[in-house]
């Protein structure tokens, strides 16, 4: 099969997929125990204003047509068009759309994911490789005793160590928040401030943006590096044995081409499975590291709304993540089949 | 020779002497007047050369003196620009504070649906209410005229008329006037049907004011369904607050999310306006308020800095870190208790206490579930409370004991509850004894506490009262936790045995107190189990708030404490102090019964 063709059916396999996460959300949060709309009155209720706020949320229409409603809100690209969000229903708390209040969270969970992978795959692979490279020697148990460590680590505990270091008495870093407390954040464009401070052409608020996003991405990014080291480290064994690497170095090709031209690039396909996993995961939001740094992102939403007893939030909380995991596998599975041809047969 | 020429002779002699002394005494006159005239010549030439000599140094003091003053000038102006210089770097740092908080506005900024500490924070810094009560106030009931200069009260206590300040502008160029105020109380009343959550709904607005009348164009009046004592302090309320009518529409509440103007009905008429305000997913960002060039009370100095910057921290962990780390300047809500308490010791930050006062912490009883609705039960378990431990224990230094639902120092404080006394087991054991229960036949029931951080250290102090009541040798307590929504559903649903549960006060009179008592939305069935004693609590309670007199207040809440102590339908246990945590260098915090935080009287000072 050719890759386009490979790409139209897992486009079109991924509908369904879609559609059995989107129902399965939807039959969930109905038949979860108790009323959220009496769990939302600070007061007792009165029934003329628990039916009211049934009235407003939809939660008075049969359910048939609440999940035709909710289906065709989400497929309503007009509304998407115009708001620049799609249509997840209203927050219990105040009836604001739910989309718009995703939307505005995961910025910030967007820019912690891009730099927190950028950090977790570049040291992840290269200890890895290294640690592969030096097999069984003390750097090898070194490096595969920091990825334990790593791995194991709570990101809480993790991230508290580096804002008393780096914060509380070295003063080097901000222990938390987007940017520095002094700072205007940037104009709002992409929601990324280290872009869209580029964007505005202010560098020093792209530094403050940077120096804000070191400690969260950094403890996010060791965190995952653990996981990485152990499977590159594993993939890159079993590459390093085979035939053609040793035709590589046979043919007398500089060590450094052959790890990283021949042997990484071989083994490279299952580490790029697990981050797209470990991306789609962060894009949830990372709700430990959010909560220690304080970062308003994903995660912090969905805890305030679990608080709050928001279903409507959650569920589309739910749907948006759901989304992000369903793309993501898709592109990554795209990304294997370009690299892997064999995948395509 | 004859006499006559021996005479002349005589005579030409005394001549000739005379002449020559006169010629002598002439030439030495003349001489003199010579030496004289020369001297007076040298005299007058020294002078004259004096004279110049000094015209000459006068020129030159002149000139040094031009020069002088020239440099002087110089000099001046150079100190003059290098203190402009000082003053602008240190004006701009302190123009702005940053405070940092792991509050969050609830709702919305608008006075007649904001029912929650920091929406009424910020809504203080920004909107105006006709009085306000003094900063320092240690009863809560000092109030001073804000946009009222004076106001009255007639006789019977129905119809209060207020005096309003002239000249005060909202920014568009409007001087405020009394159809904005009678505006804001209508369209306060008009919302409560659809925001029966709100304050005003909360607070009785529509059971209190008959109506509001603008008598003139700086004279209002509220005519009230009948006298309400504490009615000044609802007018210090922020639901209070006056609205500016191009932003309030009468029959709804407005939010433009990302627009500050379009996100608050507030009249921008208090020392500061919202320039920002920017949420994510629902939680506050950033909140920034700037100096309000129209403020009527400038002219004294206020606000104090210029702008102020709240930034909103996930848990009090982070928060504490921030202020260490001094990238905030303040913090205030939430830094724990005991982080507070750590603080003190690190140079670089100041704790300021306030006085154990608003917030109450008190113990209630679901009269639906036997045995609770037999008074003795509930008297037995009070009895065995020890408030001190707690207070001493948990909040060390802190924490105050209190034996009244109202504060120290508050109009009908009473120390009613120390009747029952604490640790007094005797009286528990002779009670339940009464129902049949002992060492062999314990009572048992469920102690609920809320475990999401909505209260101080919840666990904690249900795991204290649980091992003083069981100390009795004659209870069994299971604890049982629950977060603030479930805890608040529980509650609605009456499913909760025995609970711990808070109190922050809206206005500063036991009237927002006592009812606690028999609070209805506590759910306790208070009125279906103990109707006698409700209907009379109830009684006295509407007698003293509809009344003027003072005296009669006392002995009425008197009244009431005594029939609670008997009833204990809640127990009142402790009074919280509220607690800030500043950069050393950050002056003017007031922190006083009303638990308000009025940054207008912060600085950053050297």
């Amino acid at each position: 099969m050719g890759l386009r063709s490979y790409i139209i059916t897992r486009i079109l396999l991924t509908i369904p997929t879609l559609l059995l996460l989107l129902t399965m959300v939807f039959l969930i949060m109905r038949v979860l125990p108790g009323d959220p709309v009496y769990l939302h009155f600070e007061k007792k209720a009165t029934p003329e204003q628990l039916e009211q706020m049934r009235r407003l949320l939809g939660l008075d229409k049969p359910l048939l047509m609440q999940y035709a409603d909710y289906l065709l809100g989400l497929v309503d690209f007009g509304y998407f068009l115009q708001h620049g969000y799609p249509n997840l229903g209203k927050s219990m708390q105040n009836y604001e759309p739910v989309g718009r209040q995703i939307f505005s969270a995961f910025p910030a969970t967007l820019e912690l994911a891009i730099y927190s992978m950028i950090i977790a795959s570049v040291m992840g692979i290269l200890l890895g490789v290294i640690s592969s490279k030096s097999y069984n020697s003390v750097l090898d148990h070194l490096i595969r005793g920091f990825g334990t460590i790593a791995y194991a680590i709570p990101v809480f505990f993790l991230g508290i160590m580096f804002q008393l270091i780096f914060g509380v008495h070295l003063h080097w870093l901000p222990t938390g928040l987007r940017i520095n407390p002094n700072v205007q954040p940037p104009a709002q464009i992409t929601g990324l401030y280290t872009i869209d401070s580029l964007l505005e052409g202010n560098l020093f608020k792209f530094f403050e943006s940077l120096k804000a996003l070191l400690l969260p991405s950094l403890t996010l990014g060791i965190i995952l590096s653990g996981m990485f080291i152990r499977l590159t480290r594993t993939n890159m064994l079993e590459t390093l044995r085979l035939d053609f690497v040793t035709a590589a170095r046979a043919r007398g090709l500089k060590e450094s081409t052959v790890t990283y031209g021949y042997a990484l690039r071989n083994a490279f396909l299952p580490i790029l499975t697990m981050m797209g996993l470990q991306f789609a995961m962060l894009l949830g939001g990372a709700i430990l590291t959010e909560t220690t740094f304080s970062w308003p992102g994903l995660g912090s939403y969905i805890v305030t709304r679990i608080n709050y007893r928001d279903y409507t939030a959650i569920q589309g909380a739910v749907v948006m993540f759901g989304l992000f995991v369903t793309l993501v596998s898709l592109v990554v599975d795209i990304l294997y089949a370009y690299f892997d041809p064999r995948i395509r047969l | 020779m004859e006499k006559i020429e021996l005479s002349i002779v005589v005579l030409v002699l005394i001549g000739i002497i005379v002449s020559s002394g006169t010629m002598y005494y002439t030439t030495t006159v003349m001489s003199n007047l010579s030496t004289l005239t020369s001297d007076v010549s040298t005299l007058t030439e020294n002078v004259l050369n004096l004279t110049s000599t000094v015209r000459d140094l006068a020129t030159i003091t002149g000139t040094l003196a031009e020069a002088m003053g020239e440099f002087t000038e110089t000099l001046t102006d150079l100190e003059a620009r290098l203190a402009a210089i000082e003053a602008s770097l240190a004006a701009k740092a302190k123009e702005t504070l940053i405070v940092g908080t792991t509050d969050s506005v609830e709702a919305t900024l608008d006075p007649a649906q904001a029912y929650d500490y920091f929406g009424w924070c910020i809504l203080q810094q920004i909107a105006g209410t006709l009085v306000s009560v003094k900063p320092g106030s240690i009863t809560g009931t000092d109030f001073q005229p804000e946009l009222a200069v004076s106001w009255n009260r007639s006789t019977d206590g129905k119809i209060w008329d207020f005096t309003l300040r002239q000249g005060v502008m909202f920014p568009d160029g409007t001087e405020f006037n009394a159809t904005h105020v009678k505006y804001s109380f209508d369209r306060a009343i008009n919302l409560i049907p659809s925001i029966p959550d709100g304050a005003p709904a909360s607070l009785g607005y529509d059971q209190i004011i008959n109506r509001t009348e603008a008598l003139s164009r700086y004279k209002v009046r509220f005519v009230l369904k009948d006298a309400f004592g504490p009615f000044l302090g609802i007018m210090a309320c922020r639901s209070s607050a006056i609205v500016d009518p191009a932003y309030a529409p009468m029959a709804q509440v407005n939010y433009t999310s990302g627009d500050p103007r379009g996100s608050t009905a507030a009249a921008f008429v208090a020392p500061y306006y919202l320039s920002e305000w920017d949420r994510v997913g629902d939680k506050d960002i950033e909140i920034r308020l700037d100096k309000n060039p129209y403020y009527w009370n400038a002219t004294s100095g206020y606000p104090k800095t210029k702008t102020i910057i709240f930034r909103f921290y996930r848990d009090f962990s982070t928060l504490r870190l921030a202020v260490e780390a001094g990238d905030v300047d303040m913090a205030f809500r939430q830094i724990s208790a005991i982080d507070a308490l750590d603080l003190e010791d690190n140079p670089n930050v100041k704790v300021w206490w306030g006085s154990p006062g608003a917030p109450l912490q008190m113990l209630c009883f679901q009269e639906n579930h036997a045995p609770f609705n037999d008074s003795r039960v509930r008297r037995a378990i009070a009895a065995a409370l020890n408030r001190t431990a707690v207070c001493v224990t948990l909040f060390p230094g802190l924490a105050n004991p209190t034996y009244s639902m109202v504060p120290p120092g508050m109009l009908g404080h009473t120390e009613a509850f120390k009747k029952l006394g604490d640790l007094n087991y005797t009286l528990t054991r002779s009670l339940l004894a009464e129902l049949g229960y002992d060492e062999t036949n314990k009572l048992k029931f469920d102690l609920w506490y809320e475990s999401s951080g909505h209260y101080p250290l919840s666990a904690e102090q249900a795991l204290m009262l649980k091992q003083q009541i069981e100390a009795s040798g004659v209870i069994e307590i299971t604890l049982r936790p629950a977060d603030w929504v479930s805890y608040r559903a529980n509650r609605n649903a009456g499913i909760m045995d025995v609970y711990i549960y808070g109190w922050y006060p809206d206005y500063f009179d036991p009237d927002d107190y006592v009812f606690l008592y028999w609070g209805p939305w506590l759910n306790l069935h208070y009125d279906t189990w103990s109707p006698a004693a409700y209907a009379e609590q109830l009684a006295l309670y509407n007698e003293a708030r509809y009344s003027a007199n003072t005296t009669l207040r006392v002995e009425l809440y008197s009244q009431i404490e005594d029939i609670s102590v008997e009833q204990c339908s809640i127990v009142p246990l402790y009074l919280m102090p509220p607690w800030a945590v500043t950069k050393r260098n950050v002056k003017g915090v007031v922190l006083d019964i009303t638990q308000d935080m009025r940054y207008w009287l912060i600085y950053i000072g050297d």
